[in-house]
Formats: C-alpha cells, structure tokens, sequence
C-alpha cells in the first residue's frame, strides 16, 4: 500500500508549515533558553485551529484524521519541538475523553480542547512505575457518590498547568483485577480542586519549554462524573490511547530530524573546506545521505502506521510501536548527525542542532521507551510469526 | 459591500523563469502577488465590519488555483478563474480585456487590486481596467473605508508629504498596497470549508472575447533580447578593525567617485 | 500620423520632479535620432510658473493649468486633458514617468486612446525605426529589450533612464486651454494630510544607505540617517524594519515596496534575502555592512565589511565628511 496524501492535507500542511515558520521559528532559541512555557505559542495554534485537529467536529474541532494530526505535529516540530509537543499533548490528553468518555463529558470538556481554552495532561507514570506502569501505585477508593485519589506522579508533560489531568489510578488491588488487567480507572482531576498541587518542575537536557511536572494528590475528591470510562477500563484507556498518541511522538520526531537535516544540508552547502563546499566532501557527503533516507523511512512508517490504526487495524499497538521506535531512534542519529556535519558550530547555540540533539533524546524516552516499543513488537512477532 | 478582489497568480518571487517564446513561464510554482493579498485581506475585514462578501478574480493557467484556495480558505466566498490556452502571453492590453470582460458579467460595489505585480506588468492594468469600465479609480491605498453615507468609498492615498483622503461613489476601482496590513493566515478551518466553496471556470468564450484579442498575438511589444545583467558577486570581504576598514571602505568609494 | 514624441511631466511642491526632467530630457534625445518634435505636456494647477524649468530642457512645453480642479485626484484630470490633446496633435509615443501618479496616467490614456503601453523601462534608445525599450525584470534578474509591435503607443520609463540635461536652448512654452472629450469619473480630495513621518522619494535617490534589522530599533536609524546624510543619500529599509514599525513604508526597498538603481546602495545589517533583494540588485556599487559573513547579500554585493555597523557606520560618516572638507 502506498501513502498518496489528499490535497486537504497537503494545504493543511503546508498551512502549518508556513505558520511555523514564520511565527514559531524566530521564537524556538528563546524558548529553549528560558525554559519558560509558551503562552504565545498555545494561543497562536489554537487561534489557528490547529489544537482543533484531532477533536470531532461536533464540539468544535476539525475532525482530522491520525495523518493529518501527525501532519501538523511533525511541521510544528521541524521548527520547535516544544511547541511541536504542545499539539501533541493537546491530542494524547484528549484521547482518553474521546475513547471512552460520557456524551456529557465531551459536551463538557471537548469544546475547550478543541478551541485550545484549556490544556490537558496525561498523567500515568510515577516514580517507581515508569515502564512498569501497569504496578502504579495512586489511588482511588470510593467516598460517598464520588471518590478520593492519594498518590503522586512523575514526569508528567504540562501537568502544572493543565486544566484537566487524566489521572489512572488503582481502584482494585486484588491479584484477579491485576492479572486481568482490569485494576486500573481513569479520573479527570481538574486545576483548583483541592489537594492536587504541581509542587516541582524537572529541570531537562531538552524541550526546555514544555513543563514536566510533579503532581501530589493528597485527598483529591472528584465526583463520578469525573470517572472516565468503566471501573477497571484504565489500562484499557492507557493502552488504547498509546496506540493513537505514540504516532504523535513519532511525528515529533520525524520533525525534529527534519529540521535538523535542513540545517545540515544548507550548512554543507554553503562552508567551504579545502577548496570546495564541505558536502562535496565524501564523508560529509555519506552523513548526509543517511540523514535523508533514514528521515524518509521514519516519514514514511510513520504516515503509514497512522492509516493502518486510523482503518481499524488490530495491529494497531505494534505499528504504533514501530513507527515511535523507529522515528525516535531516527531523530537521536540524524540530530548528532547535524551537529557532526557542522564541527564547532554544531556544538554552539548560534546554530539550532545542538538544541535539536537535546530535543531528540525524549522520543527515545516518553510514551515508552523503545525498550518498551521493542517488547510490543517482539511480543506481536512471536504471536504472529513475524 | 459586494468585492471583487483580483488576483494574480505570479512565479514565486525569485525563481521567475522565460519560456522560450520570450514569455513568462507560469508552468509552475505559483502563489498570490504579494500586493493582491494585502487587498484580499482589506476586502475581508470590510466584509466582516459591514457585511457583503468577497468574489476572488484571477485570469491564468491552473497553476493558479492554489493561490484562490489560499484567498478561498482566508474567507473570500467564491473564485472565478479565467482559463484559457489563448490568454497566456497576454501583455496589459489583453488582460485588461479579458478582465474587463469578466467583471462585465459580475456584480460588484468595488472591485480590489495590488499596486505592481512582482512578475511585471509595471502597474498600469488598474487604472486601464478602471478607465475602460467607466469606476472611478482611488490608487495607492493605506486604508480603505466606507464613505460616511454608505454609498461612497474612501481612500487614504500615500502621498509624498503623508496621505490624501480621497472620496468617490460606489461602484469603483480601489488599487491598495501593503499599509493596508498583514494577511491573514489562512486558518485550518478556512481551509477545509475553502472545499465547499465555488471556483467557476470561464473560457474566454464565456467572456465575450475572440483569441485574437489576446495572447502573444495581440502583443503591442515584442521581446528582440533577453540578456542576463552582468553578473555580480565575487565581493571583497573586508574584516579589519572598524578604523582600518573605514579607510578601506572609503577608498574603494573613492575608486568609484561616489565620495 | 505625427512622428513626435512627448513626455508627461508632473510636478511636486511646483517645480518638476527630478523624474520629470529626465523625461524631457529623454523625449529631446529620442526626437533627434528620430528626426521629429519633442514636446513636454504640463498639466497641473499652477503649471504656468513650473514651464520654464521644463523648457530648459529642450523640448517645447504645453501646459495646462487645471487651478480649477485641484480639489480632484489629479491622475484622471491630467489624463483626460492630455488624452485630448493627443487626439488632437496626434504625436506617436508618449512617455509616462513611472512614478504613482505616472503609472495611473499611463494605464488611463491607454484606456481613452486605445493604446498599447510598454511598462518598466529603464532605458530607451532609438533604433531601426522605433523606440527600443530596455526592461529589467525579476527584480533585476533579467534584461529584456522591447520594441513596439505599432505606434502609437505608450511608455513607461522608469527613474535614473537618462540623466536630466537641459538643452542648449530653451523650448517654447505654449499655455493651451483644453476641454477634455472625455472625461474619467471624478474622485474627490477630500483631504490632505502631512504627516512627519514621510520622506523624500527614495526612488531618485543617487545614493541609498538602508538599514535591516541588524539596526535593532527606531534608534538605531539614526546611525543610519547620520551616514546617509554624510553621503548626501536617502534612508532605505527593509520591509522587517517597517513592519516593526521603525521607519514609514515609503521607505522601503523591495518585492512590496520600491524598487530602486541608485549609484551607491549601502546595506547596514541587512541579511539579503530574495524579497528584499529584488529591490535593489541593480544598483551600480552595493556595500554590504554586516555581522553575518553568511548572509545572502556576500554573494551579490561589491564590497562587503564584516563588523558591528555602530561601530563601522559613525567612522564611515566621519571619514566621509572629513574627505569632504
């Protein structure tokens, strides 16, 4: 099967494209150097609907499909990997929601994602549960009509300044409930509601911009109506909400190595060592030419695993493990590959690689990491025979 | 307020190309002349203070058509596109024709256009167009507004010293530049609703007009040469301390009897 | 059919533009390897006192003095009257100035008198029977040579075509009264605003020193405006910079702004890139004043100074002035 993208997409694309480099590009050095979140750059893609992408159309987004989100994502990232996150994030933390959220649920948060009112987040790891997410240990025990969480999380992506934060959390420790995957329940934990607080915010080696905080829940009440899904259902939610953001992260990816071969390529085209442009030079010349193909080949797994998913495939947990693992492991090598292309000047922050290597290295971590990628796709090997 | 903006699908800026035949090759790689958005964007916002709607105008190849969906998706109701073998290599002469004769089968309150396409027709093709359909002509327009009546339009003209406020009834031709402000993008939005809206073809035969009104044929010039400038480049780089590159600077002015 | 040949001049604050009197200069130059009649058409409020400059130039002068329709854009009022004049006198080319209100009246008497326009010119010469147009465009990319396919016709010229000379005798100054054939629908000046801001017209300007965005704000220009006046030259600008609001439009240099061939262009901290680029790459020196060694503007410029520009631009201003006294 072949990836022909619709004229649609292509104008959505190249719509996004063109916003990010004209508004988003001469922001992407600052943001990195302050680390400061940047308020400008949400209201600048949710005035331009691109937050609006992955919601129904229904509630006020644009209905797009997996591609066209991944799309958006990817030409947001080639420029900025934090804001290429934001878009990213706006999806993943609105995927439980349009999973298996209540009709009055998505009446009640939809409207705000899609118009980009509100921010969410998607809190599952915690400190001592990070591949092994399924052993979390947040809790939720009923009280009254509603329920109480305790517990904390870790490492969770904009969670200090979400309105709503999709919080799983053990509702039956039983040993049955634990082999039947079914000890998990997801709740929608909402900014202000007391005993839920952000109190740190990880200092990182890269998406400086975008905010990875802590979350404590000490007491937090949130009535049913803030239960997502069935008792039991949150693994489900997880993994099924994997299957669709993952490709996201891979279109980060494929963006940040995107940008990082344009860098190195205008580069090489323009220094000149020993008499002649530098990737007239052989060894140059190679970096180059497997910075291209290997950006291609994650491009291409990736637009193809978002309309395998996107058609209903039940393999949709191995190729979204594929594409995320191949597009991250990508973008680590085409990124030090930038930064080898241009010598010095790759190492030093008046050119863009040094901090496009540093943004690379989370696609190899978050939304699993490509050792937990590589289970999946070996478990499904061995089940299917290849 | 009913607006015919017209658009000029040009060769992106920097890779405009000959064809053989001396003419300007629109084969591909078009967008929006940079003056035209600036009038589409005017034309929006008056649309949405006072109501009414925009008609985008372009005469050109298919290439075109990207350039009306981008004017489609930032809000113009609908497109017509003047395609014709027989139009390409048109001088001012026939295009004024031919839009002419399209505007003669539409209705309008104003009909828009950019100061100077940046492919070169050296901006007369407003004031023809308006001198030929009888509109009273505003140019070199900052700001566009409705008169206080209704019924007028009025125009803040650059202006050597400022700007002249000029003042005329509807309908007329109003040719804008870039103070009108930025474009908008077009938001995501736009641009799939810009699917359900209406491009209408037009042959030349649909205008009224014969080939031979038109094309290289009816060119009032012809091109006896093209050469390339003398090429530039190969620049001495001077890197010295400023006081020492100031003398540099200096002498090679004096070289040139520019100082 | 006549075989003269006109130019439309216009004036500003009274007196003929600069563009005005290259074009008189231009149709005197035109006549003689014609063999014709050149003549200068004037038709302004006032015109009467602004002839003899244009006489000094050589071609006789028509003027028409249009005192009662100041309060009109003046374009339609100039072209109904020299439209009519020309239906009358029937001279074979008439030449426009590409200035604003050149380029208006240029597309409106090719719509009153059904003539063909040639547009751009940056030069012409007489050759084998029929003005031959030399045209610079994309940006300057391309140098075409363009003849009329008949004449009558119009042409626009474009500044810096011929340098103004005057004539060895002063032409004849003729005041005509004209009541046009037709005229075009009228638009009222309801108003005219002075604003401080505006500049003078930088498309004459001999020499240009423009700043980018390497100026870093409004007052950076005024290391800017210090060197050009050292020069004797005009501001220019970069469209960023007029964005940001740091200098008017009629300043900038450009695909949207001005297109200009001074002698000297002087960059201080612009980058080059194509759309600011096909505004002046034709011009006859470029000195480029950057931090960028990189910078697009290396490839096409004839001297190019890597450093700061407040460190270059003041010593280059007082060197300059120095060598003046």
């Amino acid at each position: 099967m072949t990836v022909r993208l619709s004229e649609e997409q292509l104008a959505l694309r190249d719509a996004v494209r063109e916003l990010a480099d004209a508004k988003i590009a001469p922001r992407a050095a600052a943001i990195d150097e302050s680390g400061e979140f940047p308020w400008d750059v949400v209201e600048l893609l949710a005035s331009h609907d691109v937050l609006a992408l992955p919601f129904p159309a229904a509630h006020g987004g644009l209905g797009a499909d997996l591609l066209t989100v991944c799309l958006a994502i990817e030409a947001v990232s080639r420029v900025c990997a934090t804001s290429g996150l934001i878009v990213a994030i706006q999806e993943l933390g609105g995927l439980p929601l349009l999973l298996a959220g209540s009709p009055e649920q998505h009446a009640r948060w939809i409207p705000d994602l899609a118009a980009g009112r509100i921010l969410p987040a998607f809190a599952l790891t915690e400190a001592e549960a990070g591949s092994d997410a399924a052993s979390l240990r947040t809790r939720a025990v009923r009280d009254g009509d509603g329920w109480r969480i305790d517990g904390s999380k870790r490492f969770i992506t904009e969670g200090n300044v979400a309105a709503i934060v999709n919080v799983f959390a053990l509702t039956d420790d039983s040993a049955e409930a634990r082999r039947a995957h079914r000890h998990l329940s997801c709740f929608i934990v909402e900014r202000g509601m007391a005993g839920f607080s952000a109190p740190k915010v990880e200092h990182k080696m890269g998406i400086r911009g975008s905010p990875t905080a802590e979350l404590v829940f000490e007491g937090v009440r949130v009535p049913d109506a803030n239960r997502v899904g069935e008792v039991g259902e949150g693994w489900s939610i997880a993994l099924r909400t994997l299957e669709r953001s993952r490709p996201g992260i891979a279109a980060q990816a494929v963006g940040i190595a995107q940008g990082a071969l344009e860098v190195a390529a205008r580069y090489a085209a323009e220094r000149r060592q020993f008499g002649r442009r530098i990737g007239e030079h052989q060894m140059i010349g190679a970096l180059l030419a497997d910075m291209a193909t290997r950006t291609e080949a994650a491009r291409q797994l990736l637009y193809t695993a978002c309309q395998e998913i996107e058609a209903g495939t039940p393999l949709a947990g191995r190729w979204a493990a594929m594409c995320k693992l191949f597009a991250g492991d990508t973008a680590m090598a085409v990124t030090t590959d930038a930064v080898q292309v241009l010598g010095g000047y790759g190492y030093v922050s008046e050119y863009p690689v040094e901090r496009m290597m540093r943004d690379a290295k989370i696609t190899q971590l978050y939304e699993g990491t490509q050792q937990i990628q590589r289970l999946v796709v070996a478990r499904d090997v061995m089940a299917r025979g290849s | 307020m009913r607006i015919v903006v017209l658009l000029k699908a040009v060769p992106i800026v920097g890779t405009e190309r000959l064809l053989d035949a001396f003419r300007v090759d629109r084969g591909s790689g078009l967008e929006a002349n940079g003056n035209d958005e600036y009038v589409l964007e005017a034309a929006l916002q008056l649309t949405e203070q006072h109501g009414g709607e925009v008609t985008l105008l372009t005469m050109g190849p298919a290439g075109a058509l990207e350039a009306l969906r981008k004017g489609l998706a930032m809000g113009a109701a609908r497109a017509v596109h003047v395609q014709d073998d027989a139009v390409a290599g048109s001088d001012a002469r026939g295009t004024v024709r031919v839009l002419a004769a399209a505007l003669g089968r539409l209705e309008y309150d104003l009909v828009f256009a950019g100061a100077d396409s940046s492919d070169g027709l050296g901006g007369v093709v407003p004031a023809w167009l308006a001198a030929r359909l009888g509109l009273p002509y505003l140019s070199y327009a900052a700001r566009i507004e409705p008169g206080p009546g209704g019924a007028t339009v009025r125009v803040h003209r650059i202006s050597p010293t400022g700007f002249d406020l000029l003042e005329a009834p509807m309908p007329a031709l109003v040719m804008g530049t870039q103070l009108l402000g930025e474009p908008r993008y077009p938001s995501l939005r736009g641009i799939m609703q810009a699917r359900t809206k209406e491009i209408a073809t037009w042959s030349l035969a649909d205008c009224g007009l014969q080939p031979s009104e038109v094309g290289p044929a009816a060119a009032s010039s012809e091109i006896v040469g093209a050469t390339p400038p003398p090429p530039r480049g190969g620049a001495t780089i001077v890197r010295d301390q400023p006081d020492a590159a100031v003398a540099q600077i200096v002498d090679f002015l004096a070289s040139r009897r520019l100082v | 059919m006549g075989s003269a040949i006109w130019a439309v001049a216009e004036l500003a604050d009274g007196a003929p533009t600069r563009l005005s009197l290259e074009l008189a200069t231009l149709a005197r130059t035109l006549a003689e390897a014609m063999g014709a009649e050149a003549t200068t058409v004037l038709v302004a409020p006032g015109a009467a006192a602004a002839a003899p400059a244009l006489a000094q130039h050589g071609p006789g002068v028509l003027v028409v003095d249009t005192a009662a329709s100041e309060e009109l854009a003046s374009a339609a009022v100039v072209s109904a009257r020299v439209a009519t004049l020309a239906a009358e006198r029937g001279p074979a080319w008439i030449l426009c100035g590409a200035s604003p209100d050149g380029k208006d009246v240029a597309g409106q008497l090719a719509a009153l008198l059904d003539w063909p326009v040639l547009v751009n010119g940056a030069a012409v010469r007489w050759q084998d029977g029929a003005p031959l147009v030399e045209m610079s465009i994309f940006g300057g990319r391309l140098v075409t040579e363009s003849r009329p396919t008949a004449s009558p016709a119009v042409i626009v010229v474009r500044p810096g075509a011929i340098a103004a000379e005057e004539a060895p005798a002063p032409g004849a100054v003729e005041a005509v009264e004209v009541v046009p054939g037709r005229e075009l629908p009228a638009v009222r000046i309801v108003e005219r605003v002075a604003e401080a801001a505006a500049a003078a017209s930088i498309e004459e300007a001999r020499i240009i020193v423009a700043g980018g965005r390497g100026v870093g704000g409004p007052e950076g220009f005024a290391v800017i405006e210090d060197l050009a006046d050292a020069l004797g030259g005009a501001v220019g600008a970069t469209r960023a910079v007029v964005d940001a609001g740091w200098i008017s439009y009629s300043q900038q240099i450009g695909q949207t702004g001005k297109i200009v061939k001074p002698a000297l262009y002087v960059a201080c901290g612009i980058s080059g890139a194509i759309q600011h680029k096909v505004g002046m790459q034709t011009s006859g020196t470029i000195v480029a004043i950057n931090r960028d060694p990189d910078a697009p503007i290396v490839e096409f410029a004839d001297l190019v100074v890597i450093g700061d520009l407040f460190e270059i631009a003041p010593r280059l201003a007082a060197a300059v002035r120095a060598r003046k006294a």
